[in-house]
């Protein structure tokens, strides 16, 4: 035995103790009642202190997990567009040459009203839309206006890709927040169903799921006296003050705000005094970290200088480094080129002004802007009084929302319940007796053809199932069925490997060469073989895991793993121990082969 | 102590698979035209909920059911494989059960009823009708005027219509009134029905009906067959760069035979095809890879070892070399399988099934399809090498003989 083979078979044995090891805390999992496993502290106090916290999971198919019922508020994403269409045709009747026209939307109706002076501009203004705009409809014409409405057809499409769109945005963030395969399917009208395999934590998904993540970045109007006007109006407990920035040529701008402890009465002062057309309302919560105390204020955005998320490429969080913000997380914001170009646009015409980063309606920030931003690159400061592993989470949080896609219109959850397997109980215990049986059968069948070195081939075989099982419990990943299937076929390919060695060894011994010289050039020999097929496969499997969603993936990630260990215990383990058996001379070339 | 080799194949058999190509890849052609014939065009494959949606009814029960006997009754019902899902806590004997799309209300029977409201609600005509067969028991109607609801009820149950509710969707000032139909649709037929077995008249209670869309959406279609397609490249590249590009088609064409073989198994036994069948699928192009890329490393082996011979002496041997090889690893994953094919029930027998088919055109894939394939590239390559080279002057000049496949190693 030389050093090397001592090296050997301690990498080995250590490799199956870390599995051991990562296998511990699964047994104690499944130990645990099923209806009981997944309820919160339950397992941490079921397993062995010293053992690491993560433990196989099953998936829906095998276990159940949280069925959540989200409305989509298609009548919303409509309405919306409908109004933002107006403003298309607003500056569509410009460009067409019809001038007077002035063309409002209802965000609460989703009408769409044409005013005009002259009735011939109205009439052209009219054919020019119906032309135009097939999807809408004049409802009817009265005096200097007229009024129109979306198609059916149009709201129906619209609604269903409002549908389709929160799915697929539901879709990547549960897979960018790693949970294996969940269902996502419509239900009904409007109505998405999420299926999330075990219990561990709703709250979270809730959260993540039912998320808008609409933002926009809207410039601050230069113009205050919509507020100032309202200075006498004020209710007791809103107060007003002003922001001072520098402004263009360095002169100071002071802007009148509203600002109040009780947010409910300061959104109710600001619905009863709406803004001249064109601008806004925008409110922002302040947290006080020295005084501990919150506080909410008011901003005046001007709606037609903006700038949707949609253009966000990434998102990520990153530490604030400056002085006095103490490393506090933060969003980093990257564009994609277009996003860059517009957002370059919108802070070149606006430098020297206040640019507020609105995320569902809230303000989250208003910083200046100094200079034109045309990196593509913007941060939002994270807020709140909460210690810093909270706002960090948050910031992880907003981050996978970001990245993943606004949702079209806002969601709500309706229904939150807990479901059972789907593949229903007697299925999974017939399942599990039947694999066994098979996989048994497959051990002895190795052992009784090739009698020792199919005991050894064996022994690679359980070493390789461990290994796999252990790499998924330590990920955390979740078993499901394909992910079985992907798990046999890397045990077939195992047994493939094994058979191709001893195969090979015994043509090696026909040629007449010593046991020892066999076992080191059947090896050799068959290395390629093996590494051939199986990275082969790997390739496939890697492609696989990269585009592919849902039970494909947890196929391919399986499948990964599972070849990964059968190439290790073929090829390393059986070895080893064949080696050590000639090595000290307790191999016959007859029995042994 | 002396004991014999146990051997399946004796050393020095020598099949002639090469002499049977023509034949063998002939046939494989008619079936997989046929099997693709069946798939897409008659009589199609039986899809699952997963891909074509289907119905989700919300069950009550007074008692305890068993899931087991759930499953099976609704099953025999003629539902395929439903999903039955006990929810919230045991005590409450709930269950979410999911079935194949039942067509609730025909577009005839909307007609019908539509008809129906024009004629008896002559003040009140209704500005739009909807009737979406997806939805599949709702009928929406809008109005310039208020109806009432009983009247539009009545209306409907002329026309034979069983009417569970009506609702008023909107009526605010300024715009139409919606009002939506809701049918009595066989979901109270599986109610009446579940009623009969389990727990007597007011034992069962249907909560709510209504259709579900498919878990894989055109997206996720989409990205599943990009997915593949990009698969396969990657194979021919590493196949090409790590053997020989003559080698590449042969290993994708078998896959790809293996697949749609493992889809014949779901057109002709018309058991469901969802997404477990899916990943069937998938196993089986994996291991129809990994057992045509070790024939092919032996023939690329013997290529070295006998620099004289032919290209199809060459496939003859390596896969009689192999023989034991392949019967014995064909053999143990079958055998793995022999549990799941005589205890497995439902979704878990069609998987070994299918996997079994998988598996032996696997084997067959790789003797008679892919080893063949190399065969012509070679005879193409060659015949295309010796008119290139017979073009320039020199005339004739010796085209190499075949069997020039060389290794990348």
């Amino acid at each position: 035995m030389d050093r090397s083979w001592y090296w050997k078979a301690g990498f080995i044995v250590a490799v199956a103790l870390a599995s051991v090891y990562a296998l511990i805390p699964s047994v104690s999992y499944f130990k645990l009642p099923a209806d009981q496993r997944n309820e919160a502290g339950v397992f941490d106090a079921a397993r062995p202190k010293w053992a690491p916290p993560r433990h196989l999971n099953l998936g829906l198919d095998l276990q159940g997990g949280i069925h959540l019922v989200m409305g989509v508020e298609v009548d919303r994403a409509v309405r919306e567009k409908a109004a933002r269409r107006a403003e298309e045709l607003g500056t569509e009747l410009e460009r067409k040459d019809v001038k007077g026209a002035t063309v409002t939307g209802d965000v609460e109706t989703g009408i769409v009203t044409v005013t005009a002076k002259d009735p011939a501009i109205l009439a052209k203004a009219r054919t020019q839309i119906t032309d135009d705009y097939s999807d809408m409809y004049v409802r009817g014409q009265a005096g200097d206006s007229f009024t129109l409405s979306m198609k059916d057809d149009a709201v129906r499409q619209l609604k269903d890709s409002a549908v389709d769109q929160a799915i697929k945005a539901i879709r990547n963030r549960v897979d960018k927040w790693g949970v294996s395969e969940p269902t996502i399917a419509r239900r009904g009208d409007a109505n998405i169903l999420v299926q999330l395999p075990g219990y561990s934590n709703p709250e979270k998904a809730k959260e993540l799921l039912g998320r808008t993540a609409q933002l926009e970045f809207k410039i601050v109007s230069d113009d205050d006296s919509p507020v100032t006007a309202l200075k006498d109006k004020l209710p007791p407990g809103i107060e007003m003050d002003f922001d001072r920035h520098e402004g263009e040529g360095g002169a100071v701008v002071r802007l009148a705000y509203l600002h109040a402890k009780d947010r409910a009465a300061l959104t109710a002062f600001t619905t009863a005094n709406p803004m001249p057309a064109g601008f806004e309302w925008g409110l922002s919560r302040q947290d006080d970290r020295i005084k501990n105390e919150t506080t909410y204020r008011t901003y005046i955005l001007d709606k037609n200088r903006s700038l949707t998320g949609e253009y966000i490429n990434d998102a990520r969080v990153v530490f604030d480094q400056r002085p006095g913000e103490g490393n506090r997380p933060e969003v980093q914001l990257n564009f994609n080129r277009q996003g860059a170009d517009l957002f370059g646009k919108l802070t070149t015409d606006n430098t020297k002004r206040l640019m507020a980063i609105v995320l569902d309606d809230t303000v989250e920030s208003a910083p200046i802007i100094n200079e034109p931003i045309t990196g593509g690159i913007c941060s939002i400061h994270m807020g709140g009084l909460k210690p810093q592993n909270e706002i960090l989470e948050e910031a992880k949080d907003l981050a996978l929302v970001l990245k993943s896609g606004a949702l079209p219109a806002p969601v709500r959850i309706l229904e939150e319940r807990s479901v059972g397997a789907s593949l229903g109980p007697e299925l999974i215990h017939r399942g599990a007796y039947s694999a066994i049986l098979g996989l048994l059968a497959v051990l002895i069948f190795m052992a009784i053809y090739y009698r020792f070195s199919g005991v050894v081939a064996d022994v690679a075989l359980v070493l390789n199932g461990l290994v796999v099982l252990a790499v998924m419990a330590f990920l955390d990943s979740t078993l499901t069925l394909p992910g079985i299937a992907g798990f046999v076929l890397t045990l077939g390919m195992a047994v493939d490997a094994n058979v191709l060695i001893n195969e090979r060894i015994r043509e090696e011994m026909k040629t007449g060469r010593t046991i020892q010289a066999a076992l080191q050039t059947g090896y050799d020999k068959v290395f390629w073989t093996i590494f051939d097929g199986h990275v082969t496969a790997l390739v496939a499997g890697f492609v696989i895991r990269t585009y592919g969603s849902g039970p494909v993936k947890g196929f391919a990630t399986t499948l990964i793993i599972g070849l990964l260990a059968s190439m290790f215990t073929s090829i390393v383990v059986t070895r080893a121990i064949l080696e050590w058996f000639v090595g000290h001379g307790r191999l016959h070339k007859a029995v042994s082969f | 102590m002396e004991l014999k080799f146990v051997e399946l194949i004796k050393p020095g058999t020598a099949h002639d698979f090469v002499k049977y190509r023509r034949i063998a890849v002939t046939i494989s052609i008619v079936i997989n035209v046929l099997i693709l014939l069946g798939a897409t065009v008659w009589p199609g494959l039986n899809y699952g909920i997963d891909f074509a949606g289907g119905t989700e009814l919300e069950i009550r029960f007074k008692q305890a059911v068993d899931a087991t006997a759930l499953r099976e009754e609704i099953a025999r019902l003629g539902f395929g494989e439903p999903t039955v899902q006990q929810v919230d806590a045991a005590e409450k004997h709930d269950f979410l059960i999911r079935v194949e799309r039942i067509s609730l209300l025909t577009r005839e029977k909307a007609d019908a009823v539509k008809a129906a409201v024009q004629s008896s609600l002559a003040s009140a005509q209704p500005t739009t009708f909807r009737f979406d067969p997806e939805v599949g028991d709702k009928l929406d109607f809008s109005f310039k005027q208020t109806v009432s609801e009983a009247e539009l009820k009545a209306a409907a149950e002329k026309a034979g219509l069983t009417v569970k509710d009506v609702r008023t969707i909107s009526a605010r000032d300024g715009q139409d009134r919606e009002y939506s139909l809701i049918a009595q649709g066989p979901g109270d037929k599986i109610g009446s029905t579940l009623r009969e077995k389990f727990g007597g008249e007011d034992g069962v209670e249907v909560i709510r009906t209504e259709y579900v869309g498919p878990q894989v959406g055109q997206q996720l279609r989409k990205d599943g067959i990009a997915a593949i397609v990009y698969a396969m490249l990657m194979i021919l590249l590493y196949v090409g760069l790590r053997f020989d590009f003559r080698f590449s088609p042969g290993v994708v064409i078998a896959l790809v035979h293996d697949a749609i073989v493992t889809l014949g198994f779901f057109v002709v036994s018309r058991h469901e095809f969802n997404l477990t069948s899916v990943t069937v699928i998938l196993t089986v192009v994996g291991y129809s890879v990994n057992d045509t890329i070790v024939i092919y490393d032996r023939i690329r082996e013997n290529t070295q070892r006998f620099k004289g011979k032919g290209l199809k002496e060459l496939v003859n041997l390596s896969i009689n070399e192999m023989l034991g090889r392949t019967i014995l690893t064909s053999g143990a994953t079958a055998l793995s399988l022999v549990g799941l094919l005589v205890f497995g029930v439902g979704t878990i027998w069609d998987f070994a099934a299918a996997m079994l088919v998988g598996i032996i055109s696997g084997t067959y894939s790789t003797w008679y399809i892919a080893s063949p394939m190399t065969i012509w590239l070679e005879e193409y390559w060659s015949h295309r090498k010796a008119v290139e080279a017979a073009r320039p002057k020199t005339k004739g000049g010796g085209s190499k003989p075949s069997g020039e496949a060389a290794p990348a190693r």
